[in-house]
């Protein structure tokens, strides 16, 4: 599990172009991050080149990374998963029959995974952040099962519209709604468990 | 369109978010993060919301390529300091100098305080010097040398100490009776010593060992001006 302040503090320092600091977040971060590009991309070659321009995107812009904001781990995984997703735009064909092979059912096995994704017993974690990722899991069971299956599903494994459509078996427009109504629900549910937090 | 007044913004952001929003709407929505702050405020909004962290598990090890091509176009190597200018190797230096520097000296402190460790320092005895002077009348004095022969010393019973303006000088009678060779002034027979090299090996069965009494410093002739005090074969 990655420390978050130690991944603060490395971020920082490459802020600073400080190469030494760099080498050691890639050290630390890249094994993570390759885990989040390839279940974008479901293919090592492009997760390794997802993994390249993040990289050179941190060294470029760690200078605006705002550590409050947004968590740092979050911020590296904010990069990744943008640059994943614009390269599986591209190559979108190509990945649904990959999609076809994985084992997540129906009933929302990629829910389990999503909430799995996240240690909870996290040491470096923050009050704010792990209030914020509690009232995320609860707000998640309370969506409904398709709305919660669409949103994880289009999270974790950065699936677009049409191969939630195409996973899922239903009408683009369905999946859509489900994603729209899903994602509703869950601001209105969290906006209310932090204010009842607070 | 200005994203800001879009009626649709947070749907939009939280799509964006999630992955949904792709293609030409998801890069003119990228623009928009950068030109509208009320836009990226969305966004991270949404990104502290739907932030889990990856866990170990899911990892994969990319490989050493990924890293050696990121060095590579961002000419990393020329950002790194010269070797002379990196703190750590400079730290890394003075502490394996201190280390070596605290081994020297604990072997060499170990070496002079147990003699037992370096077979040439020890000393064997190899005469008995004895005379009928006042100055050492009832006492003994042995000489020893060590192993390679390169060191002599005198150990004397009790201290005999040269008066004022006056020094002993040890001197090396060879055997078959050649002139006496000066091997050292003292100033006390309590005394060790280095063999001068043209006499190492000649301290040998057969010469004898012999002090006398000189001015200070030493005969001024390069033989035994003053009484001969001690004498004692070399055995």
């Amino acid at each position: 599990m990655l420390d978050d302040i130690e991944v603060k503090r490395l971020i920082l320092r490459t802020a600073a172009q400080d190469a030494e600091a760099f080498s050691l977040l890639y050290q630390r971060t890249s094994p993570t991050l390759m885990g989040v590009a390839m279940r974008i991309t479901r293919r090592r070659e492009m997760a390794e080149e997802v993994l390249h321009d993040a990289f050179v995107k941190v060294w470029n812009q760690a200078k605006s990374f705002d550590p409050l904001a947004l968590q740092p781990v979050a911020w590296l995984t904010a990069i990744v998963r943008n640059r994943a997703l614009d390269l599986v735009s591209s190559a979108e064909a190509t990945r649904v029959e990959s999609f076809d092979r994985h084992d997540d059912d129906e009933n929302g096995n990629a829910l389990e995974r999503l909430l799995d994704w996240s240690d909870q017993s996290d040491a470096g974690e923050s009050l704010d952040q792990s209030r914020a990722e509690h009232s995320l899991r609860d707000c998640l069971q309370e969506l409904k099962p398709a709305e919660r299956q669409a949103i994880a599903l289009a999270y974790h494994h950065g699936m677009s519209h049409s191969e939630l459509a195409e996973h899922l078996k239903k009408p683009i427009g369905t999946v859509k709604s489900w994603v729209r109504r899903g994602l509703d629900a869950l601001r209105t549910c969290m906006d209310t468990c932090a204010g009842l937090a607070r | 369109m200005k994203f800001s007044s879009h009626p649709a913004l947070d749907a939009l952001a939280a799509e964006y978010v999630i992955g949904t929003l792709r293609g030409p709407a998801r890069r003119r929505f990228e623009r928009a993060i950068a030109a509208e702050p009320l836009v990226a405020t969305r966004v991270t909004y949404w990104q502290s919301r739907m932030n889990l962290k990856p866990a170990g598990a899911g990892a994969v090890q990319p490989s050493a390529s990924v890293w050696k091509r990121i060095e590579r176009d961002l000419n990393l190597r020329s950002l790194a300091p010269p070797w002379y200018a990196r703190v750590s190797l400079w730290r890394n230096w003075a502490l394996a100098a201190s280390a070596a520097l605290v081994f020297v000296f604990a072997t060499q402190w170990l070496r002079l305080s147990d003699p037992k460790s370096d077979p040439n320092a020890q000393l064997a005895s190899i005469a008995i010097l004895a005379g009928d002077d006042a100055a050492v009348r009832g006492t003994t004095v042995s000489a020893l040398i060590s192993k390679d022969g390169k060191r002599l010393a005198l150990r004397s019973e009790r201290a005999i100490v040269a008066g004022a303006l006056r020094s002993y000088e040890l001197w090396l009678l060879p055997e078959g009776g050649g002139a006496p060779i000066s091997l050292a002034v003292l100033g006390s027979l309590d005394a060790e010593f280095t063999v001068p090299s043209q006499q190492v090996g000649r301290i040998a069965r057969g010469a004898k060992l012999a002090v006398s009494v000189e001015p200070a410093g030493g005969s001024k002739t390069g033989a035994p001006t003053g009484p001969v005090i001690l004498v004692g074969a070399v055995s």
